[in-house]
């Protein structure tokens, strides 16, 4: 759908999976960009 | 039913506990035939009603605990684990958890006679953080009110008992057309979207390596997560320096992608 709109976009094979098996960085994801469920806590 | 009442009679107790534990821990076995079998066991003196009724609470508790733990540990990972066959994946695993939250603890009282619910109310307590002590006790009162409810009715209706089980298989039958009608329109479904978007078959990929050597000759280029349940846990990582973009939204948020820059992709 990208490519449908222009964009010159590719798939990472393997995901994060494959980042992170390769031993590169990651981060964690910042608050505002969290998605907040409800819990009973 | 007489297949149930079979295995009951041949392997007691242990059957039952098997077959009352297996479904708690999501397993498509028919747990309620088992219990109503077991009741009218119980009126017709091949097992004691109390030993039915006890063997029967312990090992759905200890399923549903379980269940909870896995819940508990794997955040939401569980939850859109069984939200992937739905068609909006994310709008799945947003509506179960606020509808689960607006009806509370409750819910555990009869969650085990709703179908699809009774598999997703532990792991949902554990993901929403619920207290192990109160979800016990909850689980408790419902396991207890689910078993009393079918065992007794076995033991009352035992006379009639091949009536109500040819009934069940009546309607059992019905039900497997229905759901056998429901898995094939799910696939047309499927089949229709593939080939759609079979254009897209050949979907460009990039290598992490490749991205890594373009990354540190300076390219100046974007990596968007387009993962549906990477964002619920606090702990939750991804590459960095991606953004998240969602499918959902997509009109929205194709919008702010600059079209001069090349874009990777990543799920789980």
């Amino acid at each position: 759908m990208l490519r449908e709109h222009g964009f010159d976009a590719y798939v990472i094979v393997g995901g994060l999976n494959a980042w992170k098996n390769a031993g590169l960085p990651l981060e964690t994801v910042p608050n505002d960009d969290l998605v907040l469920l409800p819990t009973f806590s | 039913m007489e297949h149930t009442l079979h295995i009951l009679e041949h392997h007691g107790y242990f059957a039952l506990m098997a077959m009352v534990f297996l479904e708690a821990i999501g397993l498509p076995i028919p747990a309620a035939v088992a219990l109503v079998t077991a009741g009218a066991a119980a009126a017709w003196k091949m097992m004691g009603l109390g030993y039915v009724i006890l063997w029967s609470i312990v090992p759905i508790v200890a399923g549903d605990s379980i269940l909870y733990f896995l819940g508990r540990k794997s955040g939401w990972g569980l939850l859109g684990f069984l939200c992937r066959l739905s068609m909006n994946p994310e709008t799945c695993i947003l509506r179960s958890a606020e509808s689960f939250y607006k009806r509370g603890r409750l819910t555990l009282l009869f969650a085990k006679f709703v179908p699809g619910l009774s598999a997703m109310a532990a792991p949902l307590s554990g993901s929403m953080k619920m207290r192990y002590s109160q979800f016990l006790r909850f689980d408790a009162v419902g396991t207890a009110i689910y078993v009393l409810s079918y065992s007794l009715a076995g033991f009352a209706f035992s006379r009639v008992l091949r009536d109500i089980g040819r009934l069940f298989e009546t309607v059992g039958r019905t039900v497997e057309w229905a759901f056998a009608l429901a898995v094939l329109v799910y696939v047309i479904y499927r089949v229709a979207l593939y080939w759609t978007h079979r254009v897209y078959r050949v979907v460009p990929r990039a290598q992490v390596e490749e991205l890594v050597q373009r990354l540190n000759a300076g390219e100046d280029l974007i990596i968007l997560d387009v993962r549906s349940h990477g964002y619920y846990d606090s702990s939750a990582q991804r590459i960095r320096g991606s953004m998240r973009f969602e499918p959902n939204k997509f009109n929205d948020a194709v919008k702010s992608l600059p079209k001069d820059k090349l874009i990777f992709l990543y799920c789980t």
